[in-house]
């Protein structure tokens, strides 16, 4: 699938120093990692690795949008690679991190920590692919077209493992409130 | 609740898990304290092992025939530039020389070759002629053999007469 580069972002990516893009996407990457990991270690040297390689490859890369793309997406790989290579045992609701700042939902009324860990939880939970999708459609709030370029996927697959794990997040989140209240 | 764009209008239709909560959940963390400098420096120590690898590459190769030469034609009296075209011309002589030499016995070798042949063919023709000869003496011998035991069958007749 052809990477999409804008025309009009022409800034020669070579030029920038490598210590501000760093500093600029090292959140998206390592948090794209922790979601899918759930663990701040190997979260760490993955995304690493992934700076590693793409100082490497620097002079491919056209423009910062080119760049947040090929960020996604061997990210992404790098990630289902990584789980499959350690074998990483499935998270309990004890080891879902607990993430360093706490914020506000966009409607302004407090989050609730236990539902958020919850929800990690659940995705955590998630095959490979589809949790993928979750993280890239959440955290980084890609469209689906977006997220089927990085992942390498035709968008309607997208879509059905999308509304697939949301029923799934939805029935068990039911369940576990239906448990909660009497 | 947040608008969800045209992709995902499906997707969370109800009131029990929604957008934002979701989007809070899987809200981007800051990476741990020091991350850009680690990086930088695993970068630094990449290209530094980059840099040794292609030492040490080069140094092997050095350490032939390479090497060998370097050492000839720079601490013996080979670094003279005169010594070095003299060298040159006197190498120059000695495999032009040894060149013609090799061209010379060829060309010999090849004649030899062809004389031999050539005798050969000559032998095999002188053959066939004295087999020739021999088979028509033979003829002639017969044929005189009987024109004798004729003409004495022939003088007995008469005496008897």
């Amino acid at each position: 699938m052809a990477e999409p580069v804008p025309a009009e972002d022409v800034a020669d990516i070579a030029e920038t120093d490598f210590g501000d893009l760093v500093r600029r996407h090292q959140s998206m990457v390592f948090s794209i990692a922790l979601h899918f990991l759930a663990d701040r270690s190997a979260a760490e040297e993955l995304a690493q690795d992934v700076f590693l390689q793409l100082h490497g490859n620097l002079a491919t890369l056209k423009s910062e949008e080119h760049v947040k793309f090929w960020l996604r997406r061997v990210t992404a790989h790098r990630c289902i690679d990584f789980k499959r290579r350690r074998k990483l045992p499935q998270v309990s609701l004890d080891d879902v991190p607990e993430l360093a700042v706490p914020e506000a939902t966009t409607a302004g009324q407090a989050a609730d920590p236990f539902l958020g860990r919850r929800l990690r939880q659940l995705v955590g939970s998630l095959p490979e692919k589809p949790r993928l999708i979750m993280i890239l459609r959440f955290q980084e709030e890609l469209s689906a077209r977006d997220i089927a370029a990085i992942l390498a996927m035709p968008v309607a697959t997208v879509k059905s493992h999308l509304q697939r794990s949301l029923a799934m997040l939805r029935e068990k989140i039911t369940r576990a409130v239906g448990e909660v209240t009497p | 609740m947040k608008p969800i764009d045209d992709d995902f209008k499906d997707d969370l239709r109800d009131d029990d898990l929604r957008h934002d909560e979701l989007k809070h959940a899987l809200r981007r963390e800051p990476a741990p304290e020091g991350f850009a400098e680690r990086v930088l420096l695993r970068v630094e120590s990449a290209r530094l092992e980059e840099e040794r690898a292609a030492r040490t590459k080069t140094d092997a190769h050095d350490s032939g025939l390479t090497a060998f030469i370097r050492t000839i034609s720079t601490r013996t009296v080979f670094a003279r530039p005169f010594v070095r075209w003299a060298t040159a011309v006197v190498l120059a002589v000695v495999v032009a020389g040894a060149g013609g030499e090799i061209h010379y016995r060829r060309v010999q070798y090849e004649n030899a070759q062809r004389e031999r042949a050539e005798g050969e063919a000559a032998k095999q023709r002188l053959m066939l002629a004295l087999r020739i000869a021999g088979s028509k003496l033979q003829l002639a011998r017969s044929k005189v053999n009987q024109i004798n035991v004729s003409q004495r069958s022939g003088a007995r007749t008469d005496t008897e007469n």
